[in-house]
C-alpha cells in the first residue's frame, strides 16, 4: 500500500527526472530502478481464486461448491458460510506497445518510443515481482513481438529483450494489431496500450471498441513529446513526416496556433472516445517522470479494485 | 571577332550556377522530423526583398567571371583577310604506293584502295608533285613525278585516276619493304635533280595496301629511311577476314613411295584474324572436289600439314582445292610432279655389261634411278658409228683404244663442250689418250707398284672433290691402287692434276679442251687395277663428275607467281599456253625463259616435246591478317596513320590551321583571363564586405 505522504513526497521533487533515466542504458535497470519501493503494489483481480489472501465470507446458498464450506466456522455457528479469497496472481495484465514510426519523434533527446519501452518494462517488473502472469506485444502496422502472459522465471527477461529491440515499424494501424491479440488472447484480462494515439479518431474508436467488447480492460497511456503539444519549433524548416514520409515546408509561428489547436480537439475527441468505451486515459508527456505514470496505474488499479469489491459484495 | 573553339562557348551557361546557387539559398536547406503532419499544413517558404538586393552585386560579378573564363577558353581572335594566303606553302612531293599483291583480290579491297588513292589524289593542290607507284614482287611506276609536272594542272588527277583503273591485283607475292625503298629513293632523286633543298616535312610517301602479314620487310632493316620523309599508311581492311592458303610441301626424297603412302602433303594455314577454323581439302579439277575431301580443323593463327592420298582411281586430277574460308583467290594449288631428268652417259669400251672384272660393270650400277633423274648408259664398242642420242650424253667414258676417226669424233665433241674421262685401264691407250689432248703420241707407262698405292695429294677445292672436303669425308686412304700408269703433267698443257698418288705421281688430272673438259685417270676402278669401284667414294665422285659435266642440275620443286621459268632448250618454236588459256610463241633457238604472271598449269609445246609446270601463289599471301602499323615503326620509319579526308575536309583543316596560327599571335585570351581575375579580386573584396555589414549593423542596434 502506497501512502499519500509517499507520494506527495515524491511528487515534490523526489521523483526520477526521465532525461537522467533514459540516460541508463539497460532497460531492465531504468524499470528497476522505477518499481523499487513499489513491489507490494495492491491491485485486485476480477476474478476470485482460493490462494493466500482472505476477503469475506459470504453465506452459502444452494449451487455453491461445497468445497469453500468453512468447516469450523460452522463449529462454531452452525451456520454454513463459504469463505472467499483474493487471488492476487491470476491476474493476467497484456503491455500493448505502439513502435511505428511516429513513435520515433523525440524532442527531448530521447524518443517517445524509449520512453514508452521503460513504461512496459517498468509495469512489467513492477507486476513480475507482484507474481502477476505479464505478457507483451510490440506492433506498428502489424504484429512484431509478441509474448503471451506468463509468470515464469526467464520471462521477464525475454520481455525486456523484446522491447530493446529497435522499431523498424511503419505506419501507425491499430485495426489488424488490436483484432489478433482479441484472437490470441481468450481469458479476459488487463490490456495496457502504450502508443501516441496520432490517427483519426474513427479509426481509433473502431479499433479500441474491439477491445473492450472482448471483456478486457483496458488502460490507455498516451505517450506524447512535449513538442507535440506546444509545436516550440523557432526556425522554419522542411518537415517530415515520419510515417508517410511527407514532406512540407513549415513556419511555426504562422502554424502554431492552427496546430495546438487542431492537436487539442483531437486529444479530446480521443478522451470522450475513451470515456465512452469505459477505457481509462492517461496522457503522458515524455518530460514526466514514470513514477506519476506507475501512481496513476496503481491508483487505476485500486479504484478499480474497490469498485470490484463492492459490486461483488 | 571569330572563335577558334566556339564549343567553349557553351561554358557560358554555368552562369546558371551561382543563380541557381542564388535561389537555393532561398528555400531553408533544413529538414525536421516530425511525428505526423496531420495537423499541419503547408505554407509558403518568406522572401524578403532586403537579402536579394544585398546579393545582386555579388551574383553579377560571379557571372561575369564565368562568362570571361568561358570567353577566354573558346579563344577568340580577329580575323584577318590575308590568313588564307598562309595556308599555300611551298608544294610536296608525294608518292603513292599501291599495293597489287595477290591479297589485294579480296573482295572489296581494290575498289576501297582505288577510292582511297583517288582521295589522296584530290586533296593535292597545284603545287605537289605526285608520282603514283604499284608494287607486289616488283615495283611499276604507273605515273612518274616528270609525266605529273608535264601535264597540265587541270587535268594530273584525271590522268592519275585513269592509269589506276587500268590497274589490276595480280597474283604475286608482297615485297613491301623494297617497294617503300623504291619510293623513297624515288623522292630523294627528286632532291637531287632540282638540287635545291625540300623544305622538311613535305615528302611524304602514302601507302595505300592491306598491310596483310605476309608482306616481306626484311629488306628495311638495312635501310636507312631519308629523315625528312614521311609515311602516311592509308589501310585498306577486308570485311570478310577468314582467309586459309594451301601449300605444297616439298617431297622428301625416297627413291620409292610405299604404296598406300600419302601422295602430296598440303600445308593449311589459317589467317590470325579468322572467324572460321573448318575447312576441306581435296583432289580437284579446277572447279569441284575430286572424290572426297578432307575435313581440316585450323584455329586462326596456325597451320595443319595434311596428306592427301592417291585421288579416285581413273581421274588424275593435277589441283588440290580449299573451301570453307570467305576469299577463293588462294584456295587452289596446283601440282604437277617435276618430270625425272634423262641424262645418258655414252661408254665407249668393248667389254661385255656383264664382265664383273670390267668396268662397264660397276659403271652400270653405279647410277641409281631417282625420281629426280635417270641417269642411262649408252655402252658403245668402239669401232661402232655413233648415233644422234649418243652424241646428245654431256659425259664420255672412255676405257678402251679407240680407233682413229672414232678419237677424231670424241675429240670434236669435246671442244664443243662434252666431259670426256679417260679411264687409262692399260698402258695401250696412251694413243687414244694423245688423240684427244691433240697430240702426235703420249707416253703412258704402266708403274710398278711395290704393295699398293693410295690418293695423296687431293685438291679439295676442285669441284670434283668439293663434296668430300669435310674431314669426316676426306679419308681416301682406304682405297688402294694394286697398278696405275705414270703420267708426265708436262705432257698437258694447262692441265691441273686433282689428285696424286702417294708416289708422287698424277691420279687424276684436268684439262680444258676447247669448250670441253677432259678428264685422265691414271687408273681403273674395276678390282684388278683398284678398290675405287668398291669403295664408298665412287658413287659421288662419279656423280660430282657428271654434275660438272653438265648432267644434273638444281632442280627447282615449285614455282611461285613471277618466277621465271627456264625450258629445256629445243630447236624448234615454242608454244607456251598459260593457265587463262592465252598462248604465246617464243623463237627459236633462244634461251626460253617463261615469266610467269598468274598460277595454275603452264603448258609449253616445242615440236614433239611438251613440257608442263605447275605456278603456285606465293604462300605468304594467304597470311592476310593485318600486320600492326607499329611493325613499320619498329624499322624506323616515321609512320603517320591518318584517314582519308576529302578535299573539303582537307581545306577546313587548312583554314583551322591558319585560324590557330593566327590566334596564337593575337593571344586574346591572355587579356579575358586578366579582367576575370579583376572580377574575381572584386567579387571577393565585395563578399568579405557584406559579411561584415549584417554584424556592424547589428551591434549598432544593440
Amino acid at each position: 500500500m502506497i501512502s499519500s505522504a509517499d507520494q506527495a513526497g515524491r511528487a515534490q521533487g523526489e521523483l526520477i527526472d526521465p532525461q537522467a533515466l533514459m540516460a541508463i542504458r539497460s532497460l531492465e535497470m531504468r524499470a528497476r530502478v522505477v518499481v523499487e519501493g513499489f513491489w507490494s503494489g495492491i491491485h485486485r483481480s476480477p476474478y476470485h481464486g482460493f490462494s493466500v489472501e482472505f476477503t469475506e465470507y459470504r453465506q452459502y446458498t444452494p449451487g455453491d461448491d461445497p468445497r469453500y464450506l468453512d468447516w469450523k466456522l460452522f463449529a462454531r455457528s452452525d451456520r454454513y458460510f463459504i469463505k472467499k479469497f483474493e487471488d492476487e496472481t491470476n491476474l493476467r495484465c497484456h503491455v500493448l506497445a505502439d513502435n511505428s514510426r511516429s513513435m520515433n519523434f523525440g524532442s527531448r533527446g530521447y524518443p517517445k518510443a524509449t520512453y514508452a519501452n521503460t513504461l512496459a518494462a517498468t509495469l512489467a517488473f513492477f507486476l513480475h515481482q507482484q507474481g502477476d502472469a505479464i505478457g507483451l506485444l510490440t506492433f506498428d502496422d502489424q504484429i512484431r513481438e509478441y509474448l503471451p502472459a506468463r509468470h515464469r522465471p526467464g520471462h521477464l527477461r525475454h520481455l525486456m529483450l523484446a522491447l530493446e529491440k529497435p522499431p523498424g515499424g511503419a505506419a501507425t494501424d491499430l485495426a489488424a494489431p488490436l483484432k489478433r491479440i482479441v484472437e490470441i488472447v481468450r481469458k479476459r484480462g488487463l490490456m495496457v496500450l502504450l502508443t501516441d494515439l496520432l490517427a483519426p479518431v474513427e479509426a481509433l474508436e473502431k479499433n479500441l471498441a474491439t477491445l473492450t467488447a472482448s471483456g478486457h480492460e483496458v488502460v490507455v497511456f498516451q505517450i506524447l513529446d512535449p513538442a507535440e503539444l506546444a509545436f516550440d519549433f523557432a526556425k522554419a524548416a522542411l518537415f517530415r513526416d515520419l510515417e508517410t514520409g511527407k514532406q512540407l515546408y513549415i513556419d511555426p509561428d504562422a502554424v502554431r496556433a492552427d496546430y495546438r489547436r487542431s492537436f487539442d480537439a483531437h486529444c479530446a475527441a480521443v478522451a470522450v472516445t475513451c470515456a465512452k468505451l469505459g477505457i481509462a486515459l492517461r496522457r503522458l508527456t515524455t518530460d514526466q517522470p514514470l513514477e506519476l505514470a506507475l501512481f496513476d496505474f496503481l491508483r487505476e488499479r485500486m479504484n478499480k479494485g474497490k469498485v470490484v469489491k463492492r459490486n461483488t459484495a | 571577332m571569330s572563335f577558334l573553339t566556339p564549343f567553349f562557348l557553351l561554358g557560358a551557361l554555368a552562369v546558371a550556377l551561382p543563380v541557381l546557387f542564388h535561389l537555393i539559398r532561398q528555400t531553408s536547406k533544413e529538414q525536421t522530423e516530425f511525428s505526423s503532419l496531420m495537423f499541419l499544413l503547408p505554407v509558403p517558404p518568406r522572401v524578403t526583398r532586403r537579402s536579394r538586393i544585398e546579393h545582386i552585386l555579388l551574383l553579377v560579378l560571379r557571372s561575369l567571371v564565368v562568362c570571361l573564363l568561358a570567353f577566354a577558353f573558346a579563344r577568340p581572335f580577329l580575323p584577318k583577310a590575308d590568313s588564307a594566303d598562309l595556308a599555300s606553302g611551298p608544294g610536296r612531293h608525294i608518292v603513292v604506293l599501291v599495293d597489287t599483291s595477290a591479297s589485294m583480290r579480296r573482295e572489296g579491297l581494290w575498289a576501297e584502295a582505288r577510292a582511297k588513292a583517288e582521295g589522296v589524289l584530290r586533296s593535292t593542290t597545284p603545287a605537289d608533285s605526285v608520282a603514283i607507284f604499284t608494287f607486289d614482287r616488283e615495283v611499276r611506276r604507273l605515273v612518274a613525278f616528270e609525266q605529273w609536272a608535264t601535264t597540265a594542272a587541270g587535268q594530273r588527277v584525271t590522268l592519275a585516276i585513269t592509269a589506276l583503273a587500268k590497274t589490276t591485283p595480280g597474283w604475286q607475292g608482297t615485297q613491301l619493304g623494297q617497294a617503300l625503298i623504291n619510293a623513297a629513293t624515288a623522292l630523294d632523286d627528286v632532291r637531287a635533280e632540282n638540287g635545291q633543298l625540300i623544305p622538311r616535312g613535305t615528302r611524304q610517301i602514302v601507302l595505300i595496301s592491306d598491310l596483310q602479314e605476309g608482306s616481306r620487310l626484311d629488306s628495311l632493316q638495312a635501310f636507312e629511311w631519308p629523315k625528312d620523309t614521311e609515311l602516311l599508311v592509308e589501310l585498306v581492311k577486308a570485311k570478310l577476314p577468314t582467309n586459309a592458303g594451301l601449300q605444297l610441301l616439298a617431297d622428301t626424297d625416297d627413291n620409292e613411295r610405299q604404296p598406300g603412302e600419302a601422295v602430296a602433303r598440303i600445308r593449311v594455314s589459317n589467317s590470325t584474324d579468322a572467324k572460321r577454323e573448318q575447312f576441306q581439302v581435296g583432289w580437284s579439277d579446277g572447279r569441284e572436289f575430286v572424290g572426297k575431301p578432307q575435313d581440316v580443323y585450323v584455329p586462326p593463327g596456325q597451320t595443319r600439314v595434311v596428306a592427301l592420298g592417291p585421288p579416285p582411281l581413273g581421274t588424275a586430277p593435277e589441283r588440290v582445292l580449299l573451301r570453307g574460308d570467305d576469299d577463293p583467290f588462294d584456295n587452289t594449288i596446283a601440282l604437277i610432279p617435276p618430270e625425272a631428268a634423262r641424262v645418258s652417259v655414252l661408254y665407249l669400251g668393248s667389254e661385255q655389261a656383264s664382265d664383273t672384272a670390267e668396268p662397264l660393270y660397276f659403271l652400270q650400277r653405279a647410277f641409281p634411278s631417282t625420281r629426280r633423274q635417270i641417269v642411262q648408259i649408252l655402252a658403245r664398242p668402239p669401232a661402232e658409228p655413233l648415233l644422234p642420242t649418243d652424241t646428245a650424253a654431256p659425259l664420255i667414258i672412255v676405257t678402251d683404244t679407240l680407233p682413229d676417226e672414232r678419237v677424231a669424233s670424241v675429240r670434236r665433241l669435246l671442244t664443243q663442250g662434252k666431259a670426256v674421262l679417260v679411264s687409262l685401264k692399260n698402258k695401250n691407250l696412251g694413243r687414244t689418250l694423245a688423240g684427244l689432248v691433240g697430240k702426235e703420241s703420249l707416253t703412258a707407262d704402266e708403274m710398278k707398284v711395290l704393295s699398293y698405292a693410295m690418293l695423296a695429294e687431293i685438291d679439295f677445292q676442285h669441284p670434283l672433290f668439293a663434296p668430300f672436303a669435310d674431314p669426316r669425308f676426306s679419308d681416301f686412304t682406304k682405297i688402294n691402287f694394286w697398278k696405275y700408269r705414270q703420267l708426265t703433267p708436262a705432257q698437258f698443257p694447262g692441265a691441273r692434276v686433282v689428285a696424286k698418288f702417294d708416289t708422287g705421281d698424277p691420279a687424276l688430272l684436268q684439262m680444258p679442251v676447247g669448250q670441253g673438259t677432259l678428264y685422265v685417270l691414271a687408273s681403273g676402278w674395276q678390282p684388278s687395277d683398284s678398290q675405287l669401284a668398291l669403295s664408298s667414294k665412287f658413287l659421288p665422285l662419279l656423280f660430282s663428275l657428271l654434275e660438272q659435266a653438265g648432267g644434273i642440275r638444281p632442280q627447282v620443286t615449285q614455282h611461285t607467281v613471277g618466277d621465271r621459268v627456264p625450258l629445256s632448250a629445243t630447236n624448234a618454236a615454242v608454244l607456251v599456253t598459260r593457265p587463262d588459256g592465252t598462248s604465246l610463241t617464243l623463237g627459236a633457238g633462244t634461251t626460253v625463259n617463261i615469266q610467269t604472271d598468274q598460277p595454275g598449269i603452264y603448258t609449253a609445246v616445242s615440236g614433239t616435246v611438251t613440257q608442263r609446270f605447275a605456278v603456285n601463289l606465293d604462300p605468304l599471301e594467304s597470311k592476310t591478317a593485318p600486320l600492326p602499323v607499329e611493325e613499320l615503326e619498329h624499322l624506323g620509319l616515321p609512320v603517320k596513320h591518318v584517314e582519308a579526308k576529302s578535299a573539303a575536309q582537307a581545306a577546313e583543316a587548312k583554314r583551322q590551321l591558319a585560324n590557330a596560327e593566327l590566334e596564337g599571335r593575337q593571344k586574346l585570351w591572355r587579356w579575358v583571363i586578366a579582367f576575370a581575375l579583376v572580377f574575381v579580386a572584386m567579387e571577393t573584396l565585395l563578399a568579405g564586405w557584406l559579411a561584415k555589414r549584417p554584424v556592424a549593423t547589428e551591434h549598432a542596434a544593440t
